[in-house]
């Protein structure tokens, strides 16, 4: 029991991980709290089953088309809306959680609701794995944030571009002034966080069902996760799914899982009384941030 | 190369650059000085753009803060309204006032963000040249910049504004808090710089005795307006420069 529990915390911290990733990656480049992220996820799962389920095209190109589609979606959002805002954190956050709630309204009002709405898992088996079943999608999720985690890493330290994103993190004008447009890095910042959101829906979305009401659950987990990081750290942002994946799991399997919700709000209590400004705050290292 | 007319800059309805005039032609080192909030700052970022940005982003706010006049001719083209990527890419470059460094990323990886506009091997090779000019930096590039001494980050910020590659380098306040040594050090790498580099120089200070031996012209700002211009052995015979400039 105890083994298969932790196998099954490792899987739901990972989980979380992937749902706070790019919620995390956009407000650590940009400063731009996207709280349509949860809204996102859910729209690129949507669009995903629209296109396998009423055009007939193959899953794969279908969620390549989804999270292309979320990415642009993302990008057009900085440009239209965000772009006016930015700084205002308020404002910024009453403009994207609208956008996030007329989406997510939309699709209810439009009737996507049950458990129709799902997307097939990638393969369909299963393996034993301490003294557990475990299904072959749960351990993609697992390998996935793995090599996202590793990607990023390589991303922002040995590219260009992401070279640019670590120095508009750290100081803006200065990177104006080595000829970076920071608006356009702004963009990618905001479209490159809505794309891992839809990255993280088509992995994670084929365990259970598309809902709109699922589009708050993964705002509210991602801004958990975040703010027990540290807002804007990936160090953070790992460290704090995994505590609360554990807590999660544990409660669950030892307590009850109505007392799962408490144990993490709890969590998050703890961390907060004790280090206001999350695990790895704005304070400490870049390196941790992206 | 560079012909600033009667530029005017306001913020609200402070007036930072009155009427201001000057020229820079190739090759030359051109000094500003002038005291504390003369206007130094904001004529460097009306040079390299940053002002525009200022302005674009206020007035996305809805607000009309920032209000610039006059021409900004380079190489003949009025670039007052260009933004300050493109400006970047015309080869104006500016190091703004207290080295500016991104001080959690270290010595290496910020001149690697300098280069965002180079391919990677021009890079590599405009980093070597950096090593080259500051031998010091090289002993010091995995340490993070946010650790590194005044006159080292100096070097560095004027390293990475070399990485980007300026044919106008525009230097704000350069020597700021910097000791006298280090400052000589600086300023030689300058002169370095034009010799060696063909680099046409701006810069600006508020003490002239460390610059004005270098400098081929030099203009006296106050209160945002233009006082006195001349070449740097003029300005250093005037007696008005050398109470008011030379003090401390
Ligand atoms: N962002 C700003 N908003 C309002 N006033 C400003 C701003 N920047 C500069 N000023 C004003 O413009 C004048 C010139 O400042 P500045 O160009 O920074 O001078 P210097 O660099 O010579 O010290 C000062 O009176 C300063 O208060
Ligand atoms: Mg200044």
């Amino acid at each position: 029991m105890f083994l298969g529990t932790v196998v099954y915390a490792v899987i739901n911290s990972v989980i979380l991980m992937l749902m706070a990733i790019g919620f995390n990656l956009t407000f650590g480049i940009s400063g731009v709290a996207n709280f349509a992220h949860g809204a996102l996820y859910i729209l690129s799962a949507y669009v995903s089953w629209m296109l396998l389920n009423m055009l007939g095209l193959p899953f794969f190109i279908s969620a390549l088309f989804s999270i292309l589609i979320t990415t642009l979606v993302g990008a057009l959002m900085y440009r239209f809306v965000l772009i006016r805002v930015r700084g205002q954190v308020l404002s910024e956050v009453i403009a994207t959680f609208g956008i996030g709630l007329a989406i997510l309204e939309l699709f209810r009002y439009l009737g996507f609701v049950g458990f129709e709405y799902t997307l097939p898992v990638f393969i369909d088996t299963s393996f034993f794995v301490a003294g557990v079943y475990v299904d072959m999608q749960r351990i993609l999720i697992v390998v996935l944030g793995a090599v996202l985690v590793f990607g990023l890493w390589l991303f922002t330290h040995h590219t260009s571009l992401g070279l640019a994103f670590r120095g508009i993190a750290q100081d803006e004008r200065t990177a104006l002034t080595l000829g970076i447009d920071t608006d356009w890095i702004a963009t990618l910042s905001v479209s490159l966080g809505a794309g891992l959101a839809a990255l993280a829906a088509t992995i994670i979305i084929p365990l259970g069902s598309i809902s709109p009401g699922e589009g708050y659950d993964v705002l509210i987990k991602a801004l958990a996760v975040c703010i027990i990081g540290g807002l804007g750290s990936t160090g953070g942002v790992i460290v704090a799914s995994f505590i609360i994946g554990f807590a999660e799991r544990f409660t669950d399997s030892y307590i009850s899982s109505h007392w799962t919700m408490i144990v993490s709000l709890a969590a998050i209590l703890i961390v907060l009384t004790m280090k206001p400004s999350g695990l790895f705050g704005k304070q400490k290292e870049l390196e941790e941030r992206i | 190369m560079l012909v600033v007319k009667n530029l005017m800059v306001f913020f609200e309805n402070a007036l930072a650059l009155n009427d201001f005039s000057m020229e820079v032609r190739e090759g030359e080192i051109v000094g500003v000085i002038g005291s504390n909030s003369a206007g130094k700052t904001t004529l460097m970022n009306s040079l390299s753009g940053l002002i525009i940005d200022m302005r674009v982003k206020e007035l996305r706010k809805g607000g009309e803060r920032i209000t610039v006049y006059g021409e900004i001719l380079y190489n003949g083209e009025d670039i007052v309204e260009v933004k300050p990527s493109d400006r970047v890419k015309k080869g104006i470059v500016l190091s703004r006032e207290r080295h500016p460094v991104f001080p959690e990323s270290s010595v290496l990886e910020n001149l690697k963000i300098a280069g965002y506009l180079k391919k990677r091997e021009e890079v590599r090779g405009a980093i070597s040249s950096v090593f080259e000019l500051f031998p010091a930096l090289e002993d010091l590039k995995n340490r993070k910049a946010g650790f590194l001494s005044g006159g080292e980050q100096q070097m560095l910020a004027i390293g990475m504004a070399l990485v980007v590659g300026p044919r106008l380098l525009l230097l704000d306040e350069p020597l700021l808090g910097l000791s006298p040594l280090v400052q000589k050090a600086v300023v030689d790498a300058i002169v370095r710089l034009r010799d060696e580099g063909s680099i046409t120089v701006v810069l600006s200070e508020q003490f002239a005795r460390p610059v004005l031996p270098v400098i081929d012209r030099g203009y006296i700002i106050e209160n945002g307006m233009l006082t006195l211009t001349g070449s740097g052995a003029e300005l250093m015979e005037n007696p008005e420069i050398k109470s008011a400039y030379f003090g401390v």
